[in-house]
């Protein structure tokens, strides 16, 4: 269960570059700071069990709520209220550590969404079997395509019995055969109870898995309803 | 800060997964990784031993064992807190992505480089061992050892205080570190490691005709911590740099209180210091 409340987010934004001393001494009186509202009072609840698209044009705030939700920033007003784990998918090996191989990125990632490495070790199997790449496992994830990490991102964050998931956009890159698994471990997690929340700008997709959807514009919710509508009225702004 | 406790205490898994990490990243690739890692210690203290006993004329009796017991916990400190100021930049990314405490990544950095150090004190002993094997007439070995735990203990509040706090003003700062490097370099000469504390003693009496240079010199925490490890590791000896023969000093409690008290509260400071800077790492401008 998710629970927002009249959420707020600033980002400070600072002209004069690259962070140092010299700068935050020399600067101090001309520092250009520019306050960037990317969020403007969101208030939304979303039920367990259920599945919610957000939508919207680039920098609505959609990436943003979902760091919010997975604790990556503090909001600058308002609250944020969540019950069960979340497993958050927010970018491409994200949290992958290069040089490590698939095998340690997987006890790594699991070890930060929550398990012990006990419980990691258990899971082990399923994850490479799921991901497809036992033949790759054992080698640095910097030797991986683009597809291939998010066979592994998916898998991990599929498999460490969170309730709730949040995809931004990452599924884009798998190719169509692993597209369709993962809708159909989408869909297995939500027979189980899982909520799930995810970005996508693939507009078909989102008619066919979500029941919800929430169009965001300029941080703010401009409609939140059955996915079919808000597509079209989504569609006829643009 | 104990609900930050607690989330720390959650992500313990995390920590060890970090330490345990390192630790093999440190020892894979050469079989001998380890004592690799001891070279710099081993070759400094011979070298040092070299210079001081036929240029400097200091003739004290398990002199390279001396040296070696204040210059390792040196090495910690200052490995530990240059380690760690770098560890939430390095992660930056990682962290963009997805939510731990933060605090673990320069606290891995920290045990990390304390495993080592103990392990390089294992290491120690056996040379303690060689040095009394090859000069039997005066033993380096102690009832004194049994309070090692105390200097230990002390040692990483103050290594992981700063570390805490060097780490978080360098996300956002990046010359910190290398101020913080100048000044561990520095803290090399105005600690008691290439000489002892006796003769800051005899010499603050020289110059002032009482003890306060002396008290002044130990107010530096890393001086008294390695003023203990000194007394602690290696029986005491008097100290011997011809023509003079300076008489031993006992442990200072007082020196040791004082230093306990900085050490502790640099650990409170450094973790509140880091838990109000930590959200902002990911918005660093």
């Amino acid at each position: 269960m998710i629970e927002i409340r009249d959420l707020h987010k600033e980002f400070r934004l600072s002209h004069s570059g690259a962070a140092s001393m010299k700068t935050a001494l020399l600067w101090w009186r001309r520092r250009s700071i520019e306050h960037l509202k990317v969020l403007n009072g969101v208030t939304l609840s979303i039920p367990a069990g259920q599945c919610v698209a957000l939508v919207g044009r680039n920098g609505a705030g959609k990436s943003t709520l979902l760091s919010i939700l997975s604790r990556i920033y503090k909001p600058t007003s308002g609250s944020v209220e969540v019950k069960g784990r979340i497993a958050p998918l927010l970018e491409l090996g994200a949290g992958f550590h290069p040089d490590l191989t698939g095998l340690e990125n997987i006890e790594f990632n699991g070890v930060i969404l929550g398990l012990t490495r006990a419980e990691v070790r258990e899971r082990i199997q399923e994850i490479v079997a799921f991901s497809e790449l036992e033949h790759h496992i054992d080698a640095p994830v910097r030797t991986y395509s683009s597809g291939m990490q998010a066979r592994l991102g998916f898998a991990i964050a599929t498999h460490v019995d969170a309730e709730i998931l949040i995809v931004d956009e990452v599924l884009a890159v798998g190719d169509f055969a692993f597209e369709q698994k993962c809708y159909a471990r989408i869909e297995e997690f939500r027979r189980g109870g899982g909520t799930i929340l995810f970005v996508s700008h693939q507009l078909d997709s989102v008619t066919k898995i979500a029941d919800r959807c929430v169009w965001l514009q300029n941080g703010q919710i401009a409609m939140d309803g059955d996915p079919a509508e808000v597509i079209s009225a989504y569609h006829s702004s643009a | 800060m104990i609900s930050d406790l607690r989330e720390l205490w959650r992500f313990r898994e995390l920590l060890l997964t970090l330490v345990e990490r390192d630790l093999r990243i440190r020892y894979k690739g050469s079989m001998f990784g380890f004592f690799w890692s001891l070279l710099n210690p081993l070759m400094t203290v011979v070298v040092m031993t070299v210079i001081f006993k036929f240029v400097m004329r200091n003739d004290t009796p398990n002199f390279s064992a001396y040296i070696l017991s204040a210059y390792l916990p040196y090495l910690f400190f200052q490995m530990a807190v240059l380690d760690s100021a770098q560890s939430v930049l390095v992660a930056l990314p990682i962290i963009k992505k997805v939510y731990f405490p933060r605090e673990v990544l320069p606290l891995a950095a920290i045990c990390s480089n304390f495993i080592h150090f103990l392990l390089a004190l294992g290491v120690f002993f056996l040379f303690l061992f060689a040095v009394y094997l090859a000069d039997p007439r005066v033993s380096p070995f102690s009832w004194n050892m049994l309070l090692l735990p105390i200097p230990l203990a002390l040692n990483l509040a103050l290594a992981a205080g700063l570390g805490l706090l060097v780490s978080a003003l360098n996300t956002f700062y990046e010359d910190i570190k290398y101020v913080v490097a100048v000044g561990l370099q520095l803290l090399f000469f105005v600690t008691p490691i290439m000489y002892f504390s006796e003769q800051v003693y005899v010499a603050s009496h020289a110059h002032s005709g009482s003890s306060w240079l002396y008290w002044l010199y130990h107010l530096n925490p890393v001086a008294t911590l390695c003023m203990m490890y000194r007394k602690v590791l290696v029986a005491p000896q008097d100290v011997i740099v011809s023509p003079d023969r300076l008489p031993w000093l006992p442990i200072d409690w007082g020196l040791v209180a004082i230093m306990a008290v900085v050490s502790v509260f640099t650990l409170w400071y450094g973790y509140r210091t880091f838990n109000r800077m930590k959200w902002r790492f990911v918005e660093r401008p």
